[in-house]
């Protein structure tokens, strides 16, 4: 599995500050995650390596938006604990 | 392991820059490394010239100056968010330092954390 310096858990909305500091944040070794609002992100392009972008699954199917991620980088609750896990450091913005 | 502070609010207007500072103050109190970045709105914190009489509250630029003296270690002003509300050095205040916000800050840290 594919390991990270930082892991960046990001649960706010596009629009909101918070989700423009944090992807100023992502260093090249890092990862992002997102959760909850965040993952309304999904439906804008970010730039980021597709790699390391992550969305948790759960709020993506609340919000009707699984069709618009890739499975591969959709994760369930025990995949956010595996991705935690290889990570030295984790951000919850 | 030292522990970084991330206050991205504007002051006054809620608790949550507050609880971020009592949370900064109670790790320096008991002797873990801190220091407290402000970003975004948040910058408004360290203008000088705070004067909250009239809406009831304390000063944030006297609690701010106690930082020192708990421990804090860096109050740490982002250059971007500085320039976006018009923010120069000389009227930050004085224990302020100016600093660009990105991967590099945060890696020099632990512990990254917000309040609220």
């Amino acid at each position: 599995m594919i390991s990270f310096k930082t892991l960046h858990i990001l649960n706010k909305p596009p629009d909101h500050s918070r989700f423009r500091l944090c992807l100023s944040a992502i260093g090249p070794e890092d990862g992002l995650l997102l959760t909850e609002n965040g993952v309304l992100a999904v439906t804008r392009r970010l730039g980021l390596n597709p790699e390391r972008c992550f969305a948790l699954s759960p709020d993506l199917e609340a919000r009707g938006l699984s069709s618009q991620f890739s499975k591969e980088q959709t994760v369930s609750f025990d995949g956010m604990v595996g991705l935690t896990a290889s990570a030295e450091n984790v951000i919850s913005w | 392991m030292s522990t970084l502070i991330i206050i991205d609010q504007p002051p006054y207007g809620s608790w949550e820059g507050r609880e971020a500072l009592d949370m900064a103050f109670s790790l320096a109190a008991f002797d873990q490394p801190v220091s407290l970045l402000f970003c975004g709105a948040g910058v408004n914190w360290l203008r000088k010239g705070q004067d909250a009489a009239k809406v009831h509250q304390k000063s944030i630029e006297r609690n701010l100056s106690a930082a020192p003296i708990f421990g804090v270690e860096a109050l740490l002003a982002d250059s971007h968010a500085c320039d976006q509300y018009g923010l120069v050095e000389t009227e930050l205040l004085d224990q302020a330092t100016i600093t660009d916000f990105g991967p590099e800050l945060t890696a020099r840290f632990d512990h990254v954390a917000f309040a609220g």
